[in-house]
């Protein structure tokens, strides 16, 4: 049973309770609309659209799936709009005057703006007051929410694979022309991008192994003939401060740089990107390291901030998701963000990433039904 | 008792319209790939944008009509792409894209601006006088919107849906050549507006195809008319004016467009993003 | 089952029966009409299950008796081959045999859009309604493979001295007249057929138009429904339940020189035909009377007492009774010659709405049969031509058609004949 990944049971889950709830809508709908023995169409709110304005020009719904009924009551072809600030929430186009459409959307509670007509009439409002239907969907997981995060979560590590690449290409040419500091400019923003795609990159140990290598795992350490990618470059950069010999380094980087930007293209996102993957790489990074040069002090902060937005990344785009079926464990993820940011400079950034870890393995937990 | 055995036999009847739907819950994870490659799709198209309007503002503003006219259809082709993402943002929908007829006083509203504001003023003024404030909000609006499309999470019913919506504006309100009343340049947006649809049926094509294969074909089919027909009028420069288009042409496309507006709007049903 | 918040409550029962008593007094509204309410939808009388056949040797909508509601929607039609035709035309036949015979609509998974419009409900009815599907000269003069089988008086409308034809009111590769007992019928068809059909067939124009209803008198006298200049209309139409006066004057037969396909079928005049009607309702009803040569209130000739008298032009030569160009003396002299340029008229009254100038944008939406279309129509307007009527009336839009013949059977579809005959003569 453990065997089942994580990622499914979320999404099992999610599935099961939405399709339930359907039902249960759709009966108790069914019920409230016999004993009212009116037709479905009766619940429709009409919206009159005048020359000037709405009538009634200020709404209040429960919210849930609400049906409005816009008629149109000018003499010119209007549109009829629910604005949520200036995004369009749901719209209908092109009713003739005289004509009537009916616009069903699913509205959450708060107050929206509604377009009357011409663009300089007065806009009306709409409240939408929290409802049994608005409180039971709270409970249940927004897949359609959670594939929106996730597809901006691929956007943005396809961004990073593409940055790196361009960097490393331009460190390649600075190390070949001799331009020390082009070459350390180019060096960070390749380890930037890199870093920030690091909670899926480091899921690919072989170009791990040569991007990234750890020297106190190479039997010689700095002199290790494995000592290569990021680690190498960084010595020479900014310990040894010279570009002699690193022109191979930086050419092997730059193309294993491309294999991974391939890598992060075919990956399969999945719900454990945002969570579990994170979760892994915070607390690698609460770990610490080996001490290391002093010149590298600078550069290991550098890494630290670059990691940590990495994670602030999934965290931002998991927290709308998590907010409604997990809401404990999102508001602590949210903390834990806050702390890691304000812990990066100071002795204390460890602990930091480590309780960041764990905030992340608790919206997983949480979000698969651990969350009571 | 009673309730229990509606919950049974909706569930049934629900399994039975379609068998695939119950299904597609878990198989909406399929779509964050072509959901982030959309939004690629948009960001190129935005990023070319905002480069496309600086050229056509630099025009504008240094009242250079002729060259202004040649950039105006290219520039929006841009925009009318991204359409389903770009009206997202109602606000810049309307200042950079809104026609006079949305205005009380027409093409005298102070508060008509944007593309057709500006084009209304190179053929019909025949001139860029006072265009200066309007190209200068035109560019600054671009790159907002540029700005805002980047930080926006793509809804994944916006995005599926949007391959109908295109097809939709374009059978309500564009092939009557109502777009660019002034320049004439409409057969540029169509062309605009079905990249679009079909960049979106594309991406998701290979989700369909299996459960769908007349669909895909019929669809795709449309697209290849539609292609071949806006190919008839590609010139150098890029389109005819549409007054060129034929009747029978203007009816193969209008037939096109509707049977691609009524096809399309069955995706989202079918691939469970209600 | 009975509830108490949907029964009638106490009051208003009262107040109904005090207000069914009153109109008793007034010999009005039967009782059960009083307890509606304002919202409630009108009630009827069961005209909903009224239903026409679809199958038969003609098209139902000709030769049918006109229901209250009618539209003329015409279309261009995308068929390249006889094969799309072939398609077409099944899809066309198979979406009106079910909405003429109605029944429910089959139900999909909600998460898309549903088959039907649902503006009839789920189950729909038949509401006697007839599609009758008629095809237009472009039709054939865009399709090279039809040639030689375009019926023979088959031509583009062309203006008449008053007409002013608005392009996007005019022609069309088909036509449909949808006619049903309530508009909302006739818009369900149309919808559905457009919904159904996007790939062959896109809108050009329609017009929407109603009749009147007019109460059986209690002498059994027949009276003629009024157009919106409040004369009665189709006085002297030919009587269409006589089968074999109607195979002479409206249905193409064998002899008739027609292509085979042809027969069975019938020429279809539309003409959209604006009224006037604030200047027509300043104009003095004598003058009104002397404009059409029929009483106003009555509909009988001017020397006749009742709608159906027939007028005896014969003895009233110089028009001292019925003015010479009056304008049911233009349209028909009464004279034996003339019965072969009788045509069957089946018109509607339209109102669209309100012209720029701020008028009422009224008429009649003309629709007429015949089995010869320049001997019909086209000779009996061009008599008309200069009628002092133009005064008050201007054609905007319409045009010709040929309605196809009817469907004959299971296995059989409209426009079959026309098909089977371009696969031989593409083959030949």
């Amino acid at each position: 049973m453990s065997a089942s990944p994580p990622s499914t049971r979320l999404l099992r889950t999610a599935a099961l309770g939405g399709a339930a709830l359907a039902v249960a809508g759709g009966a108790a709908f069914y019920w409230a609309s016999q004993q009212r023995g009116a037709p479905v169409a009766a619940d429709a709110v009409t919206v009159a659209v005048t020359a000037k304005a709405c009538e009634p020009n200020a709404l209040t719904v429960a919210a849930g799936k609400r049906t409005f009924e816009i008629v149109n009551k000018s003499d010119r072809p209007v549109e009829w709009e629910i604005l949520d600030g200036v995004m369009v929430v749901e719209e209908r186009e092109n009713i003739a005057p005289g004509f009537r459409q009916t616009l069903t959307a699913r509205l959450a509670p708060g107050t929206y703006a509604i377009t009357c007509g011409l663009l300089s009439n007065p806009r009306g409002t709409l409240t939408v007051t929290p409802s049994e239907e608005s409180r039971a969907a709270a409970s249940r997981l927004d897949v359609q929410g959670l594939v929106g995060a996730l597809s901006e979560y691929r956007v943005y590590l396809l961004r990073q694979g593409a940055a790196m690449v361009r960097a490393s290409g331009d460190l390649s040419l600075a190390v070949a022309g001799g331009d020390l500091a082009a070459a350390r400019a180019a060096y960070r923003t390749a380890r930037d991008a890199y870093l920030r795609a690091a909670p899926v990159a480091a899921r690919f140990s072989d170009l791990e192994a040569a991007i990234d290598p750890r020297a106190e795992y190479l039997a010689l350490r700095e002199k290790d003939p494995a000592f290569t990618g990021y680690p190498r470059l960084a010595r020479g950069l900014f310990v040894e401060e010279t570009l002699s010999g690193l022109a191979p380094v930086a050419e092997r980087l730059a193309a294993d740089l491309a294999r991974l930007k391939e890598r992060l293209r075919s990956v399969a996102v999945e719900p454990a990107l945002l969570t579990e993957s994170p979760a892994k790489l915070a607390a690698r990074l609460a770990q610490g390291r080996a001490e290391r040069a002093p010149g590298l002090a600078a550069a290991d902060r550098a890494d630290r901030v670059a990691a940590l937005s990495g994670l602030a990344k999934a965290a931002e785009l998991l927290l709308p998701v998590a907010a409604r079926p997990a809401p404990k464990a999102a508001a602590e993820l949210e903390d834990k963000l806050v702390a890691a940011f304000a812990a990066v400079d100071g002795g204390a950034a460890e602990p930091a990433f480590a309780a960041l870890g764990d905030a992340f393995s608790k919206v997983d937990t949480a979000m698969n039904g651990g969350e009571k | 008792m009673k309730l229990r055995r509606l919950l049974i036999s909706g569930a049934a009847a629900l399994a039975i319209a379609l068998p695939g739907l119950a299904a597609a819950k878990e198989e909406m994870l399929h779509l964050v790939a072509p959901i982030a490659d959309y939004k690629l799709y948009v960001a190129e198209n935005t990023e070319k944008l905002v480069a496309d309007t600086e050229a056509f503002v630099a025009a504008v503003k240094t009242g250079n009509v002729e060259k202004a006219r040649a950039l105006f259809a290219p520039t929006r082709i841009s925009y009318e792409r991204i359409e389903p993402i770009a009206e997202l943002f109602s606000d810049l929908d309307v200042s950079i894209d809104a026609r006079a007829d949305d205005f009380e006083k027409a093409e005298k509203d102070p508060a008509f601006s944007g593309f057709h504001r500006i084009e209304h003023a190179l053929w019909d003024a025949n001139s860029t006088k006072g265009m200066e404030p309007y190209a200068d909000k035109l560019l600054a609006d671009v790159k907002d919107l540029h700005k805002r499309i980047d930080g926006l999470v793509f809804p994944p019913k916006v995005v599926i849906g949007g391959a109908a919506v295109l097809m939709e504006e374009v059978a309500a309100t564009k092939i009557s050549g109502e777009e660019d009343r002034y320049s004439h340049t409409d057969l540029w947006d169509f062309r605009g507006n079905f990249d679009g649809s079909k960049k979106i049926f594309d991406l998701v094509e290979p989700l369909v195809s299996k459960q769908d294969p007349a669909f895909v074909k019929k669809v795709a089919d449309n697209f290849a008319r539609v292609d071949a027909t806006l190919d008839k009028y590609k010139t150098a420069k890029g389109y005819e004016p549409y007054d060129k288009l034929t009747d029978s042409d203007r009816t193969v496309l209008a037939a096109a467009v509707n049977t691609l507006a009524e096809d399309l709007s069955t995706l989202r049903g079918k691939l469970g993003v209600d | 089952m009975s509830d108490g918040r949907n029964g009638p409550g106490r009051r208003q029962v009262l107040l109904g029966l005090g207000a069914a008593g009153a109109a008793g007094l007034a010999g009005g509204v039967p009782a059960a009409r009083a307890a509606q309410k304002a919202a409630d939808a009108p009630r009827g009388h069961g005209e909903t299950r009224e239903r026409q056949p679809f199958l038969g040797e003609h098209q139902a909508g000709v030769t049918t008796p006109r229901p209250a509601a009618g539209m003329v929607a015409a279309f261009g039609v995308i068929a390249e081959t006889p094969d799309d035709l072939e398609r077409m035309f099944r899809t066309l036949t198979e979406r009106i045999a079910f909405l003429m015979a109605g029944g429910p609509v089959p139900e999909l998974d909600p998460g898309l859009p549903p088959l039907d419009s649902g503006i009839l409900g789920p189950v729909v009815p038949p509401d006697n309604l007839t599609v009758t599907v008629s095809l237009g000269d472009s039709f054939f003069a865009a399709r090279p493979w039809l040639a030689g089988l375009r019926p023979k008086h088959l031509q583009r409308m062309t203006a008449f001295p008053n007409d002013a034809l608005r392009r996007e009111a005019c022609h069309g590769d088909l036509a449909l007249q949808i006619c049903a007992n309530t508009p909302d019928t006739a818009i369900h068809a149309l919808r559905d057929i457009v919904k159904t059909l996007p790939e062959f067939l896109v809108l050009r124009w329609k017009q929407e138009g109603t009749v009147p209803v007019v109460p059986a008198r209690p002498d059994g006298e027949t009276e003629s429904a009024r157009n919106f200049l409040g004369f009665r209309d189709g006085s002297a139409n030919p009587d269409s339940n006589d089968a074999a006066l109607m195979e002479r004057l409206v249905w193409v037969t064998g002899d008739a020189g027609e292509p085979a396909w042809a027969v069975g079928g019938s020429y279809q005049a539309v003409r959209i035909i604006r009224n006037f009607v604030e200047r027509w309702d300043r104009t003095p009803l004598r003058e009104q009377e002397q404009i059409f040569g029929r009483k106003k209130a009555s509909g009988a000739p001017m020397d006749g007492r009742k709608e159906s008298d027939v007028p005896d032009y014969a003895r009233d030569p110089e028009g001292k009774v019925t003015p010479l160009d009056a304008h049911i003396r233009l349209a028909n002299p009464r004279t034996r010659e003339f019965a072969e340029h009788l045509i069957l008229r089946r018109p509607f009254n339209y109102s669209n709405g309100v012209t720029k100038s701020g008028q009422l944008d009224q008429g009649l939406l003309f629709i007429a049969y015949q089995a010869d279309l320049a001997a019909g129509f086209i000779a009996v307007q061009s008599l008309l031509n200069g009628e002092p009527l133009e005064e008050y009336i201007q054609p905007v839009g319409g045009g010709y058609f040929f309605v196809l013949p009817g469907v004959r059977g299971a296995g059989d579809y409209l426009g079959r004949t026309l098909v089977e005959a371009s696969r031989g003569s593409a083959l030949s």
